[in-house]
This record gives C-alpha cells, sequence and structure tokens, in this order.
C-alpha cells in the first residue's frame, strides 16, 4: 500500500506539502512550549538572582546553591562511571556477540524495558532499604550514585543498542576481512560510528540525574554541604525541591531553576564538542 | 518588563497560530487550542505579577467571576476545597481541630474531609494553587504565610503567633523533636539548646510558639556529628536552630536531613538519624519502639483564600462544613 | 595469538557480566517489592484490593481502582497528545529542519529534558491549572486534562531525542532509492525512513510511556489528586504514582505495605505492557515490511 502511494504521487503535490507542513506544525509546537518554559523559569527566576545565592557556605539566609552545584556535578559523574559502562558493554554483547532471536537476549531486552518503567519513587525506596540501610552506606552520594546508576542504566543501554544495530553490517565485514579481530572491530570501528547515537542515551541520563528529585531524596539525602562518596548532599534539584517544599524560599528555588538549566545547556554544549572530538579521531 | 515579557510571549502564539492556520486538517485542532489557550495563560500571568490595574484589565479579558467577586464585595460559585495528603501532619492536626474528623456508629474516628477535595502534596503546592484560583480554600503551616495569598480569621481569631498561644486561636500542632536512649553526648547538648532560653528565641523569633519555663544553655561544648532528620515543615526552624548553636558551640558538626515526618520517626529507630523531626504527636507503633518525643515548638495552621476573596472570617463550623462538603458554594457564606 | 583470544574470551566475560547488571538489578527490586507488597495484598484480600473503590487509609480500607484508572488514562491522554508532536518533531529535526535554527532547536529539546520535574510542576501549577479552570469553567484546574498536556510536554525530549537518533541511522541510500523512484522528499521521509527506524521509534516510545507513568513530582502539582473514581477528562484523578509519593511518607504498618503492594502493581502493568510491545514488534518483524 505504502509503495503504491509513492508511485502514483506527484512531486508537487498536496499530500507531500500536507506532510511537510505537519512537522512544521508539530515542531512549532514544540517550540512554543519549550518557549514557554524557559521564559517562565527566567521570569520568575532572573529577578532573584544575588551575589547570596553563589556564597561559599549554605546558610538558611543566603540559600546558597554553591554546594549543590558541586554534589550535583559529583552524582553526574559518579552515576555515569557505573552506569555508562555498563550500559555500553550490555549493548555490545546483545548486538555484537549474539543472535537476536536468542531468549536470554530477549529477557535482557524486557528487564531492560522494565527497568526504564519503574517510577523513581520506587527507586527511591529501594535504594533505601538496599544501599543505605542493608550496605550500610546511610545517606550519601554512592547510595545516590548506584541508584541512579539503575536508574539511567536502561536508558543508556537501549540507545547504545539502537546505535550499535545502526551501524552497517559492512563495516564489520570490512574489518573481519581486514584481518581485526573482534574486540578491535568493536573499540576501533564500530564504538566511534555508534558515538552520536550513544551519547545521545548518555546525555538524557545525565538530564534524569540532574533533574531528580524523588529518588535522591531517600538515598542521597539533603545536607546542604560539600559531599564526599560516604556523605550525604543535596543535589540541585533537590535543592529547588527543598526550598520550595515549604513555601518560605520561592524566589531562590526559581532562581536554582534558572542555574539548573544553563547548566544543562553547558553539558548538552560539552558533550556535543565531545563527540565531534571523538567522530573526528 | 514583566508586561512587556507576556507581549512578546502573545506575539510568538500568534505566529505560532497563524503558522497553524496554513494546513487544514484535524491535525491543527489540537494547536490551535494549545496557541490559544496559552495566549490567555500569558495574559493571567501578567494579571497576577503586575500591579493591580492589570490583573482587573487580565480578568475581565480571561472574562472569569473573578471580575465580579472583585467589584461586588460579594463571592459566588463553587468552592475549589485543597486539603493535604492522608497522614500529613497539618492535615491531622486540622481535620481532628476542625471537627471534619468525626466518630462513625461503631465508634471508629473517620476523616469526613469531602473526597471530591483536590490533594496538594506541600505546603508551597498550596499556596500556589490558592494564590492562582480566585475560588479555592486551604491551610497552611502559619510560619510559610506570605502575602501571595490571604489568611482568614477563624471565630473571629487572627492567625498570628500571639493568639495559638493564648489559646484564642484554635488551629495549632506541635513540632516534635525525636530521641533514642544511646544518643550521643553532642546529641543531647544540641537537644539541651533547643529547649533552653537561647533556642527558643530563635523559634520565637521564626514566627512559631516556643515553649514555656525553659532555663538558659549550659553547655559542655562537646565535640562530634548529629544528623537530624524528618518533617519538612520543621526544617526551616531546624536549620536556624542549627546555625544558632553553631554559634555557641563550633566543635559540633550537625547535618540536616529534610524527608517527612514518618521518615524522621523511623529513621531515628533504624539509627540513620541521631534526632528525628515530626510535624505529629507519635503513633502507638512508634512509641512502642522506645523513642521519646519532645515539642519543641507550636505552630499556628492559616487557613488560606485567594488575595481577591473578599471573605476574611469563618467560624470553625463553617470550615468543617466546607471541608465535609456541606457547604459547595462561596454564595452560601455571605 | 593465544593472548588475543583469552583478551577476547575476557573481554566477551565483561560484556556478558554487564548484560546481566540489568536482570540483576530487576530481581532485586522484584524481590524487594514483591516481599513487601505481596503479603498485604494477602491481608487486604486480592479482588478487594485491585477492585475496591474507595481508598481510605484511615480506617483500612485500600481499594486502588480509581488509582489504577487514573493512571491509565492519564497515560493514554499523554501518549495521544504527546506522541504524535513527539514524533513529527524528531522527522522535522531529523530531515526538514533548516540548518540555521537547527541547532537552536536541538539544544531547545536536550535542555527540555534536563528541566527538573518539580519546575514542569510549578509551570503547570501557575499557568495551566488557571487556564484550564478559566476555558472550561469548572471548579478546579487540576484536572486529568491538565495532567495528559503536562506529561505530554514532558515526555518530548525522550522520544524526540531516541527517535531522531535512530532516524539519522537509517542509511543514506535508503532515502536516494525513494527519490530516484519519483518520491518527494516528503514522501521519502514518511514511507521510508521512517518505517525503517521502526525499531528506534518503538523504543523512544516506550521510553516515553515509562517516563510517562513513572512521573510523579510534576503530576502531584496539577492532577487534583482525589482519590475518588475518575469522572471524565476534566475532573481531578491520582495516578498510582502520586498514590505513593502522597503517602508513603506518613505510611506506616498495612497503609504502608498497600502502598508498597500499589508499586507492584505499577511494576506488573509496566510489565505487561511490555510484553505486548515485544509482541507487536516480533509480529512486525514476521510479516516484514
Amino acid at each position: 500500500m505504502e509503495t503504491n502511494k509513492i508511485t502514483v504521487t506527484y512531486k508537487k503535490s498536496r499530500f507531500s506539502k500536507f506532510l511537510t507542513a505537519i512537522t512544521w506544525v508539530a515542531a512549532a509546537i514544540s517550540m512554543v512550549v519549550l518557549v514557554f518554559l524557559v521564559l517562565f523559569v527566567l521570569i520568575q527566576g532572573v529577578g532573584n538572582f544575588s551575589p547570596d545565592l553563589f556564597a561559599l557556605e549554605y546558610t538558611s539566609d543566603n540559600g546558597s546553591l554553591m554546594p549543590a552545584l558541586f554534589n550535583t556535578v559529583f552524582m553526574v559523574i559518579l552515576s555515569l562511571i557505573i552506569a555508562a559502562p555498563l550500559g555500553i558493554f550490555a549493548a555490545i554483547f546483545l548486538v555484537e556477540y549474539s543472535s537476536s532471536t536468542n531468549k536470554f537476549i530477549t529477557v535482557i531486552r524486557m528487564t531492560a524495558e522494565t527497568l526504564s518503567g519503574i517510577p523513581s519513587i520506587v527507586y527511591g525506596l529501594f535504594g533505601m532499604l538496599f544501599f543505605s540501610s542493608a550496605l550500610h552506606w546511610g545517606y550519601s552520594m554512592l547510595s545516590g550514585a548506584f541508584t541512579m546508576a539503575i536508574m539511567i542504566l536502561p536508558l543508556i543501554m537501549r540507545t547504545s543498542e539502537e546505535a550499535l544495530m545502526a551501524v552497517p553490517d559492512s563495516y564489520r565485514e570490512g574489518s573481519f576481512g581486514l584481518g581485526a579481530g573482534k574486540l578491535r572491530t568493536i573499540f576501533r570501528i564500530i564504538l566511534p560510528s555508534a558515538v552520536p547515537g550513544i551519547l545521545s542515551g548518555v546525555i538524557l541520563g545525565i538530564g534524569r540525574v540532574v533533574g531528580e528529585t524523588a529518588a535522591l531524596m531517600f538515598t542521597a539525602g539533603t545536607v546542604a554541604d560539600y559531599a564526599g562518596f560516604l556523605d550525604s548532599g543535596r543535589t540541585l534539584a533537590l535543592h529547588m525541591y527543598v526550598l520550595s517544599n515549604e513555601g518560605l524560599h520561592m524566589d531562590k528555588a526559581y532562581a536554582t531553576a534558572v542555574i539548573l538549566m544553563v547548566l544543562v545547556l553547558g553539558i548538552n554544549a560539552l558533550s556535543g564538542l565531545v563527540a565531534k572530538k571523538l567522530t573526528k579521531g | 518588563m514583566k508586561k512587556f515579557m507576556s507581549l512578546a510571549m502573545t506575539g510568538v502564539l500568534v505566529l505560532g497560530m497563524a503558522a497553524c492556520g496554513g494546513t487544514s486538517t484535524e491535525s491543527t485542532e489540537a494547536p490551535a487550542t494549545d496557541a490559544a489557550t496559552t495566549t490567555e495563560a500569558a495574559a493571567t500571568e501578567a494579571g497576577s505579577e503586575a500591579s493591580s490595574e492589570a490583573s482587573s484589565e487580565a480578568s475581565t479579558e480571561a472574562g472569569s467571576e473573578a471580575a465580579d467577586a472583585g467589584s461586588t464585595g460579594t463571592m459566588e460559585g463553587f468552592i475549589n476545597v485543597i486539603s493535604r495528603e492522608d497522614g500529613s501532619g497539618t492535615r491531622s492536626a486540622f481535620i481532628e481541630l476542625m471537627g471534619i474528623e468525626q466518630k462513625d456508629e461503631s465508634g471508629e474516628k473517620v476523616d469526613m474531609t469531602l473526597p471530591e477535595a483536590q490533594i496538594s502534596n506541600s505546603t508551597s503546592a498550596v499556596m500556589t494553587t490558592v494564590a492562582g484560583d480566585t475560588s479555592a480554600i486551604g491551610y497552611i503551616s502559619l510560619g510559610s504565610l506570605n502575602d501571595t495569598v490571604k489568611a482568614i480569621s477563624v471565630n473571629g481569631v487572627e492567625p498570628t503567633a500571639e493568639n495559638v498561644k493564648s489559646g484564642d486561636y484554635v488551629v495549632s500542632r506541635p513540632f516534635n523533636i525525636i530521641t533514642t536512649e544511646n544518643i550521643s553526648e553532642v546529641g543531647q547538648d544540641f537537644v539541651n539548646f533547643i529547649m533552653s532560653t537561647e533556642g527558643q528565641a530563635v523559634v520565637e523569633a521564626e514566627g512559631y510558639i516556643p515553649v514555656d519555663g525553659v532555663s538558659a544553655f549550659e553547655g559542655t561544648q562537646p565535640s562530634g556529628d548529629v544528623t537530624v532528620g524528618g518533617s519538612s515543615s520543621v526544617t526551616p526552624v531546624m536549620e536556624k536552630l542549627v546555625e544558632a548553636y553553631a554559634a555557641v558551640n563550633p566543635n559540633a558538626n550537625i547535618e540536616v536531613q529534610q524527608s517527612d515526618s514518618t521518615t524522621g520517626v523511623t529513621s531515628t529507630s533504624d539509627g540513620l538519624y541521631d534526632i528525628g523531626m515530626a510535624s505529629r504527636a507519635l503513633t502507638d507503633d512508634e512509641t512502642a519502639l522506645g523513642l521519646t518525643p519532645t515539642v519543641i515548638a507550636t505552630d499556628g495552621i492559616a487557613v488560606i483564600v485567594n488575595n481577591e476573596n473578599p471573605i476574611s472570617d469563618l467560624t470553625s463550623d463553617q470550615i468543617r462544613q466546607i471541608y465535609t462538603g456541606e457547604i459547595e458554594d462561596w454564595s452560601e457564606l455571605n | 595469538m593465544k593472548s588475543n583470544y583469552i583478551r577476547e574470551t575476557v573481554m566477551k566475560v565483561i560484556f556478558f557480566i554487564a548484560a546481566c547488571a540489568s536482570i540483576f538489578a530487576v530481581i532485586l527490586i522484584c524481590v524487594f517489592l514483591f516481599a513487601n507488597g505481596i503479603p498485604a495484598m494477602g491481608e487486604i484480600g486480592f479482588f478487594k484490593f485491585l477492585l475496591g473503590t474507595e481508598w481510605r487509609p484511615s480506617n483500612d480500607i485500600y481499594g486502588i481502582l480509581p488509582m489504577i484508572l487514573g493512571s491509565i488514562y492519564v497515560t493514554a491522554g499523554a501518549i495521544v497528545i504527546g506522541v504524535p508532536i513527539a514524533l513529527l518533531t524528531a522527522i522535522f529535526l531529523a530531515y526538514f529542519c533548516p540548518k540555521k535554527i537547527y541547532k537552536f532547536c536541538k539544544s531547545g529539546i536536550n535542555l527540555m529534558a534536563g528541566i527538573p520535574s518539580v519546575v514542569y510542576g510549578f509551570f503547570g501549577l501557575v499557568l495551566m491549572v488557571p487556564m484550564i479552570k478559566s476555558i472550561f469553567n469548572i471548579r478546579s484546574g487540576s484536572t486529568m486534562l491538565t495532567a495528559a498536556i503536562l506529561l505530554a510536554i514532558m515526555v518530548l525530549p525522550t522520544i524526540v531525542g531516541v527517535t531522531e537518533a535512530s532516524l539519522e541511522s537509517v542509511p543514506q541510500s535508503y532515502y536516494e532509492g525513494a527519490l530516484a523512484l519519483g518520491a518527494t522528499h516528503s514522501q521519502s521521509v514518511f514511507f521510508t525512513m521512517v518505517p525503517a527506524a521502526k525499531s528506534g521509534i518503538v523504543t523512544g516510545v516506550v521510553l516515553g510511556i515509562g517516563r510517562v507513568i513513572g512521573e510523579t513530582m510534576a503530576v502531584i502539582m496539577v492532577a487534583g489528586n482525589q482519590a475518588v473514581m475518575p469522572e471524565g477528562l476534566l475532573s481531578g484523578v491520582r495516578t498510582m504514582t502520586a498514590n505513593i509519593v502522597l503517602e508513603m511518607g506518613y505510611a506506616s504498618g498495612l497503609h504502608r505495605e498497600a502502598l508498597i503492594a500499589t508499586g507492584v502493581v505499577l511494576f506488573v502493568f509496566i510489565l505487561i505492557i511490555n510484553l505486548i510491545v515485544a509482541a507487536l514488534k516480533k509480529g512486525a518483524i514476521q510479516h516484514g515490511d
């Protein structure tokens, strides 16, 4: 049926104009929503900026976000160190080492999809009971990072898998044909050409860690201080949540949201640069 | 500045609508409504944030009942009842004191809050909802009250710290800290500080009602780490207390974890917290765990309505009727 | 040669272990959830729990049918609104977007992914709730519709990101082939490239559904959260996640277990959705294109 359409329509048909138009409309809607969101945050937040927000130490008066900013970066790095290799390696196993009809593979895919559907609050409760209580890590960055890692694992795994599958088989055949071993082919040929796809998964993962509140509240805790591995510390999103919760510091909460947005923009720009470097090299 | 922003936003939307107009299919339906609604939102926002003249302008535009309410001095329309989640310290105190919790035939206490009441999960969500809805009524901690909403008098008594303390204002609840027998020396020293004249001065300065009969603080300046955690309602005043304590005892390192009352209690019994915070009384199950609650302050609960709502005084009986659904329309209260 | 072989084997084992990590995680979470949730279901009564229409924890009445329906309705609404827009936006970004605005659009979408749900919640509460109220002239603007629209917005970046990546990985030769057969640009895109990227698109949508069902912090701010049977698009609704988050902090004893059991139900739901999707995918592969 679909092929019929292609052959009977003409180049300037109304239908293809319509197709073009609906993509424009959809994109326009997305952009309008985006502009609204950003303006909303900016209007509420920018007016409340003060040097206090960037004071080195948090007090209940200045509502400084510096410790939270540090903790956010720390948390992102920690959880990526755990989740990114796991996710990418798992994807490599799924794509390169097994046929897609294998039962085991189906099970892994199912579990990954199940993981991606578990609400963050359930992760939070699980993390609290398992990492904080059972493993005696208490409220700590480590508990938080492991919980986050499980949470973003399916995201990274699935997107990496898609990216790897998209690498044409001719690449593999060419590499094997030139006498390269499997590992060499994977690390030198396949991974580099799959980097943009993998990265999009990692960015989504970072976004989730940066924006997560419910799960971290129960695992990393809400202490407003610079945290080490086994110390409790709040990330920016949690900082914002805590500030907004009692309605006492709404102004600072919105200002924090602005910083959070800037941070996300920064991460995106950075990962874009990294992707460029990697694909070139 | 804000007016300009909202104008700019409207401009963006008009462009968006124009773009939608280009196509003529069912898919345009969604974007058109989307754009239209957002324009209105821009107007409402401009209204709520800019001066009062802008707000009356906005509400005429929106054509809502808010306009007539403001001009005639009476209130009409459905009451949008906002409550807190079942089990929240604020809610339990509110329903008990207002008689919303009633005993049924078998003597069991039943929370009669009307099932259609909207549930908000935090003080700020209640405040934001009420601030944006002329027909809403809600209740929050007195310490969090600000000028985005209007606190009404209950039985003719204004919700102020003095009135709560004197007992004239009836809606209040205790702030508890929870400790175990194994509390460390520095933890005990901090508790002593909270329960001293100095500590209670901090409580009072934050707008809560201090405990009577305390004496001056005699610290021994022990050193060590303490983790305090629990109720988000108690956290703001606890942060101030920690800062004040740090000034008298620089040797101690006290962390404040914000979660909720129940986590505060259970984590204290699990040993994750040294001192727990709860904005409600302990249940029998909890006291059986060997925990000791101490009241460190009393907090009033303010009943709030939108700033444009002309009503400023309700009896506790009226509030009960609103929350149980016997009164459904503001006009019944004029 | 031998060391090479060893290295290959070692790495293969490492890859295998990594692949098992997600299974391990699911088992851990399963054990924890089921161990805590199933006894409560037994105590309340399985059907009483699932089909009960009344939720009054203070009187030990636990029926979660309203929440189950709430979750289904809100998710369906968000998917109906969000998925078409997200897919078309992804197609736009991949094939129709002028180079000049591409960077802006792309980083904008990525930015949306990083905005915390609390901010979305306040966005919905401050802008959308009053707006819905005044349009439909109803008691409260916190409705199922509001929640669905907000979730549709929140799910955009996930679906757009994954879909666009999979669209871009479709070999260019497909597109050229379609053009050569006389198709226009948009026809080639819609009837050749999009079907070719189907697997990735489905992944994106599934991830999106997961995000919608699991979303809590934003939903509780705009959905009204009445634990009663939802009456329609313009009535308030409480989702299963909202039920957990709202009350978990205060719950103890059977109430707490009932909430964890709600989590179990949610979990089973997600399993069912995944099974359906897997079946659909299988069917699609067998039929071919």
